[in-house]
């Protein structure tokens, strides 16, 4: 009976670390970010395709989100921190018409492009495969922070599912300090 | 059986169903029974499904989306102004941001005024729930339900 019990708290313990490790993985990680080519509130038109060479920081948005305006101010920090390195910042605001979010997103005094994917179609590209299948594929990023490499690939993906938020972007910024210095 | 085997399975099934916005708030309202030419209260039972939060009437920040109920104007039948529950006050994590929400289950109250010429028996009452639903992971874009319920009329 002990060896039962012993056995059923070391399975126990390791599927415990399993899920808690599977919870902790980050999707999409190696893989190529989807291309996309979106117009900014600033009139630009800007696409990913043309950033290779750079570090870019995409954070997922929209005017209601609590998560996302709770993170703006440490967004705008971090690009005023990193922009002489290499790095560019943008949101892209999901599904919202553009006079509110240029109403919304000015008192957050962004220096950086706030992207507009008006049909959701970009968000939806960034969904992982199998992750919240009952929401529609563009809700899935909302919140989230992804870090894409000089070669376009995805480094760094906080999906807000699968990991804690962090308003302060502390684990992007060691992912970003890491990738900087480590070159 | 193994109890090892009814363990394993159990263990290493995928994380809890994700669930849609319209899973998260369920919405119930008793019969109402009013006199033709009088008032009366409903009561819209609201059950939002553990875990989550839906925003408040009152929000501090006017680009969150509010809860609002709204109830279809008849010509015999005039809701009034909806009495919402006092709301309560969460933090977001790993900031210094106050969110004023609903949880759990509560009632909004909305007066209605039944004309005097309105025939008598039972009378189909639309109505619409705007809100917007968070966990402390993630947040669902904001959703619009419709719903309905009865007044009989006697």
């Amino acid at each position: 009976m002990k060896s039962i019990l012993r056995s059923l708290f070391v399975l126990f313990i390791t599927c415990f670390s399993i899920v808690v490790k599977a919870q902790e993985q980050q999707p999409m990680l190696g893989q190529m970010a989807p291309s996309f080519t979106l117009k900014a509130l600033d009139g630009k038109t800007y696409s990913l395709d043309q950033l290779r060479g750079k570090y870019v920081v995409i954070h997922f948005a929209a005017t209601w989100c609590p998560f996302c305006n709770a993170e703006a101010p440490y967004l705008q920090q971090l690009f005023i921190s990193y922009r002489d390195k290499g790095v560019e910042v943008f949101i892209v605001d999901v599904k919202e018409d553009k006079a509110l979010v240029e109403k919304s997103f000015a008192r957050f005094g962004f220096s950086f492009p706030v992207l507009l994917d008006e049909d959701g179609t970009v968000s939806a590209r960034y969904a992982p495969a199998g992750v919240q299948p009952d929401l529609a594929r563009h809700e899935v990023p909302l919140a989230s922070n992804l870090l894409i490499d000089k070669e376009g690939k995805i480094r760094f993906y906080s999906l807000l599912n699968t990991t804690n938020f962090d308003a302060r972007l502390t684990k992007l910024k060691e992912k970003l300090d890491a990738l900087l210095y480590s070159n | 059986m193994n109890p090892v085997m009814i363990i394993v399975p159990f263990f290493l099934l995928p994380g809890k169903k994700e669930l849609q916005s319209a899973d998260i708030v369920k919405i119930t309202v008793p019969e109402i029974v009013v006199h033709a030419g009088e008032s009366s209260v409903i009561k819209i039972k609201i059950e939002i499904k553990k875990g989550y939060h839906i925003q408040a009437n009152k929000v501090n920040d006017e680009y969150l989306v509010p809860t609002i109920l709204a109830i279809s104007d008849y010509k015999t039948i005039k809701p009034g102004i909806p009495q919402y529950p006092r709301s309560k006050k969460i933090q977001l994590e790993d900031t210094d941001i106050f969110l004023d929400i609903y949880d759990g289950v509560f009632e909004i109250k909305i007066p209605v005024t039944v004309a005097k010429e309105i025939p008598k028996g039972k009378h189909r009452i639309k109505g619409t729930l705007q809100y917007q639903a968070c966990d402390n992971k993630i947040c669902l874009f904001p959703k619009t339900i419709a719903f309905s319920f009865t007044i009989k009329v006697i």
